[in-house]
């Protein structure tokens, strides 16, 4: 039982960090992005293939999860970009189509170009006793890389005048615009920073299993959950969501079966909906 | 300071506000009047850059500031305080006022002047926005306003859903501020507040001016006195 929950908060802080990504896309502008996962699977490929032509690991990573935020910038800068003279309900459902569309094509693309490669950043040396229970180096190194993640977004967001005017602009938009804060720019830089972010999820989740170039859809689909669960634009809604499904996710699978965990995971985030309509902590509209 | 000239601006169908002058000259106070729906949140939203004009000009400043949107407006010199506030909710006092100053770090001689004018605030500094009374997020809304170091303080309607005793404070507050050399315009339905602060004033009715004149003149107009303040 002990290994469960600690293996699911292992996941869960990656969850929880992929999720702030998709929350905060969507908070500040209004942009549910499917092609969030595969976004993530491009650092990872970027990261091995360059890996694969002899640079060192850490190299090798900065530049895919560049890879990643310049990756949320040219999509901002092109096919997004139609969304921008649209508002609310028209924006988020042609940013489901966009998006979706995006991601069969990075899909198609990476599928034609790598159909084997995979990234696995396995860390060596022996498991290391945490609350009695061993644990992979991978693991814990995955997961001190993602609190580490955690507080910095967090400590932008709350003290930096720059996170503040990207909160600001989820808050009340035209309260922003009267204090001088240009909507676009922030969403830009978001779209950018979601990027840097699900690279970074590619990456720590490659030292815990590989993520291999099919994995977009499964990292998209968890990171909706958690998004949903933690609530539509809610940073520190979502980093709590991920931490509480993933250890419902790590012990469903450990009592029931994996094939169950993603079923009830689901039921997890419906039964949110039913009694919190807004997620955990989410903005009510 | 302010110019309008030939404004016009509206909705999808049809302007709502019709071929609008007015002007503000350094260090006065003026005031638009009108009843509810006669067009002043969508001229003062025309002027300030959330609603694109459909016709005239906007000068402020000695610059042309028509079709400019209302976050590079703000950086001339020019805040807007909507009816609705538009605060941020879920941060607190000194976030919203820290914002206000946004992009520079907030000015300490700026935000002890807000909390000199509006104490409430400076005790409530921790607290958040949206959990404030109507009267509190009033003063909010323009110690926000105040932290960008306005030249000119527009302010649409003001006392909205205030008690008698608030809206007063608040136009104590503008008073003060006045005297100090701020130039404002404000929007108002409660007349007689207005008129105590302002130099001049426009009546606006069906989204076009009908008169202008100063404010003691408008005091002694019959049909003014009518309709805005209640006497036959």
């Amino acid at each position: 039982m002990t290994a469960s929950i600690l293996d699911g908060i292992v996941l869960g802080l990656q969850f929880g960090l992929l999720a702030t990504g998709l929350t905060l896309m969507y908070g500040l502008g209004g942009i549910l992005n499917l092609a969030y996962g595969q976004m993530a699977v491009v650092s990872a490929i970027v990261t091995v293939s360059i890996m694969e032509a002899g640079l060192p690991v850490v190299p090798a990573a900065a530049i895919g999860i560049a890879v990643g935020a310049l990756l949320g910038f040219v999509l901002d800068q092109t096919v997004f970009r139609p969304l921008y003279s649209l508002r609310g309900e028209a924006r988020v459902l042609l940013s489901l189509l966009l998006s979706l569309g995006v991601a069969l094509m990075i899909d198609g693309f990476l599928n034609w170009l790598f159909p084997l490669k995979g990234l696995s950043l396995f860390i060596g040396g022996g498991a290391i006793d945490v609350f009695g229970e061993p644990m992979r180096r991978g693991s814990l190194l995955a997961s001190g890389i993602t609190i580490v993640a955690m507080g910095g977004l967090v400590a932008f967001f709350r003290f930096t005048t720059l996170g503040r005017a990207v909160r600001s602009v989820i808050e009340d938009e035209e309260g922003a615009r009267l204090v001088g804060i240009d909507p676009r720019k922030m969403l830009r830089l978001i779209l950018l920073l979601s990027g840097g972010i699900a690279g970074l999820v590619a990456l720590t989740r490659s030292m815990v299993a590989p993520v291999d170039v099919t994995a977009g859809f499964g990292i998209t689909v968890f990171a909706l959950i958690v998004t949903v669960v933690g609530g539509l634009g809610s940073i520190t809604g979502a980093l709590a969501a991920g931490i509480i499904l993933g250890v419902i996710n790590a012990i469903a699978a450990s009592a029931i079966g994996t094939f169950m965990s993603l079923v009830i995971l689901l039921v997890a985030a419906a039964v949110t909906i039913l009694v919190r309509p807004a997620g955990l902590l989410g903005v009510k509209e | 300071m302010l110019e309008v000239r030939g404004l016009s601006a509206g909705y999808e169908g049809g302007d709502v506000v019709h071929d609008v002058d007015l002007r503000v000259d350094e260090g006065e106070a003026v005031m638009v009047i009108g009843s509810n729906g006669a067009g002043k949140t969508t001229l003062f939203r025309a002027i300030v850059g959330l609603r694109p004009a459909s016709a005239g000009r906007v000068h402020f400043a000695g610059d042309d500031i028509t079709g400019s949107p209302a976050q590079e407006v703000v950086r001339l010199g020019l805040s807007f305080v909507p009816a609705e506030r538009h605060l941020f909710p879920r941060m607190t006092v000194h976030e919203n006022l820290a914002l206000g100053a946004y992009p520079s770090r907030p000015d300490p001689d700026t935000l002890t002047m807000v909390f000199d004018l509006f104490p409430r605030l400076a005790e409530r500094r921790r607290q958040l926005a949206g959990t404030m009374s109507g009267g509190e997020q009033q003063m909010l809304a323009i110690g926000r306003a105040l932290m960008a170091k306005p030249r000119l303080l527009v302010l649409d309607e003001p006392t909205t859903g205030l008690a008698p005793k608030l809206a007063a404070e608040a136009y104590e507050a503008l008073n003060t501020l006045r005297g100090r050399g701020l130039t404002v315009l404000v929007a108002e339905q409660q007349v007689p507040l207005a008129m105590a602060l302002c130099d001049r004033g426009y009546v606006l009715e069906g989204g076009a001016i009908t008169k202008e004149g100063t404010s003691a003149d408008l005091a002694d107009d019959p049909e003014v006195r009518r309709a805005y303040l209640g006497v036959t």
